[in-house]
């Protein structure tokens, strides 16, 4: 089959936490980019690393079915889709030795063997993005090696030359990769708006407390809101 | 090396490769009658972290650690202000605009300086930032390489979003953090509460946390060999 892509269309306004998004109204959804953060096995799929580390897998989850759904409806619209994806070069050669010493003190070392490959390590099996919201070709994937999306990656400049500069946001989690993603990219002017029922975290009051601290003195770091918000304020 | 006890676990550091990082004590976010206050903040709650802070700052000059000052703000024609952090909500007092100390979060003006009890030394760094972050669009990063520095710890205000975006920008590249837990502060003592959590949750993801009367003891054991 082939998908109509429809290039006309609008996001906004939103209804969001704590203002309509986007701040300027509304923006075209190909000025738009959905960044879907993180969705390897390690972190939510059974028997990645954070499955090992005793977490509720459940908990990073959860986001799943809406973000799959997110995901039809950029494509649908003619957004911009990224997926990223942590991890370290086979060798290490990128991995602060803090990070490593401090994920070893946990019993998941990066690099070491774990249940779905060699830990955090680009290319092995617990590094793949899950099925439920797997890229599709033509679709952007950036590996980056700490929390933040634009630390030491090309993102800004696959935004800037695709002439994106509001960005909606999904992954996990949400007190982590997504809020270092999102800060980042607030502090280099994108407006960005995270979907609450499209991210997860490993504990749900660290959750819950990072998408309050987004909504708080105007939307400090943007706006909070659901995937259906945004489905119901996106114009075609 | 010193040690600090610490959460999630003790902090050891080297004094000479460590700098105590004060995040954007300035005016208008700390006093009365600031910006801060009037977006309807208790301002009170960020003065409570002047005291133990400038025994912090004292003792780390006494003993030659690197100290580095960092101010948020933008150039007077607003050029590096993005629009969205310009017309975001609808505050009461935009960037900008004139405030009860000058020009709202505008370099130069009184209310963006940092406030006396803090004030830099000669000689100390003072980094202006655009943004929450300290890294992002400053010389933090060649500053700190150039000085040999690995090690931060952090201060200032406040806890959930400026000290946070800088220890996550400084954590991904590399730096070791130990955050003072009374030595940060937030207009929200949630925040204050959850945002020291997320530091040393995971096994201490972004760093790690301890009061300043921790860090004080391990640093007074003696003085930095120069």
């Amino acid at each position: 089959m082939t998908a109509t892509v429809q290039t006309r269309a609008r996001i906004g306004p939103v209804a969001a936490n704590p203002y309509p998004w986007p701040y300027d109204g509304s923006v075209d959804a190909a000025r738009t980019a959905l960044i879907c953060i993180d969705w390897q096995v390690d972190f939510c799929g059974p028997g990645g690393y954070v499955d090992r580390m005793g977490y509720d897998i459940g908990l990073t989850r959860a986001g799943l079915p809406a973000t799959a759904r997110m995901l039809e409806h950029a494509r649908a619209t003619g957004m911009l889709v990224i997926h990223t994806r942590e991890g370290h070069s086979p060798d290490l050669s990128d991995l602060p030795a803090n990070k490593r010493w401090r994920s070893a003190r946990i019993g998941a070392e990066i690099g070491s063997a774990g249940p779905a490959g060699r830990i955090l390590v680009r290319g092995e099996p617990g590094w793949q993005i899950v099925p439920e919201v797997a890229p599709v070709p033509g679709e952007v994937l950036l590996d980056k090696p700490g929390k933040g999306a634009f630390y030491a990656t090309n993102l800004d400049l696959v935004l800037r030359t695709n002439g994106i500069t509001h960005l909606v946001l999904t992954g996990i989690t949400t007190d982590v990769c997504v809020h270092t993603t999102m800060r980042e990219a607030n502090d280099r002017g994108y407006e960005c708006l995270v979907l609450s029922d499209c991210t997860g975290a490993t504990d749900p009051a660290n959750h819950d407390a990072a998408l309050h601290m987004v909504t708080m003195q105007g939307g400090v770091f943007g706006a909070v809101a659901t995937s259906t918000a945004v489905i119901e304020g996106t114009t075609r | 090396m010193r040690t600090v006890p610490a959460d999630p676990y003790p902090f050891e550091f080297d004094p000479a490769g460590t700098a105590l990082l004060i995040i954007d004590m300035q005016r208008d976010f700390v006093e009365p009658g600031g910006f801060g206050e009037t977006l309807g903040n208790d301002v009170s709650w960020l003065q409570a972290v002047v005291p133990p802070l400038q025994r912090v700052l004292a003792t780390a000059r006494e003993v030659g650690l690197t100290v580095i000052h960092t101010r948020e703000g933008h150039v007077p024609d607003l050029s590096d202000c993005p629009p969205a952090k310009l017309n975001r909500g609808e505050p009461s007092l935009r960037i900008g605009e004139p405030g009860p100390k000058g020009r709202i979060l505008v370099r130069g003006e009184y209310g963006h300086d940092i406030i006396d009890e803090l004030a830099p030394l000669p000689g100390e760094l003072v980094v202006d930032k655009p943004g929450k972050g300290s890294f992002h669009g400053t010389s933090l990063g060649a500053e700190l390489a150039e000085l040999g520095v690995t090690s931060l710890v952090v201060t200032g205000v406040t806890t959930e979003v400026c000290v946070h975006t800088t220890v996550r920008e400084a954590n991904d590249r590399g730096y070791e953090c130990l955050v003072l837990s009374d030595c940060v502060g937030s207009y929200f003592p949630e925040f204050q509460r959850v945002g020291l959590e997320m530091i040393s949750a995971q096994g201490g993801i972004f760093g790690w946390v301890a009061p300043s009367s921790a860090f004080l003891a391990a640093l007074t054991l003696q003085e930095v060999p120069s």
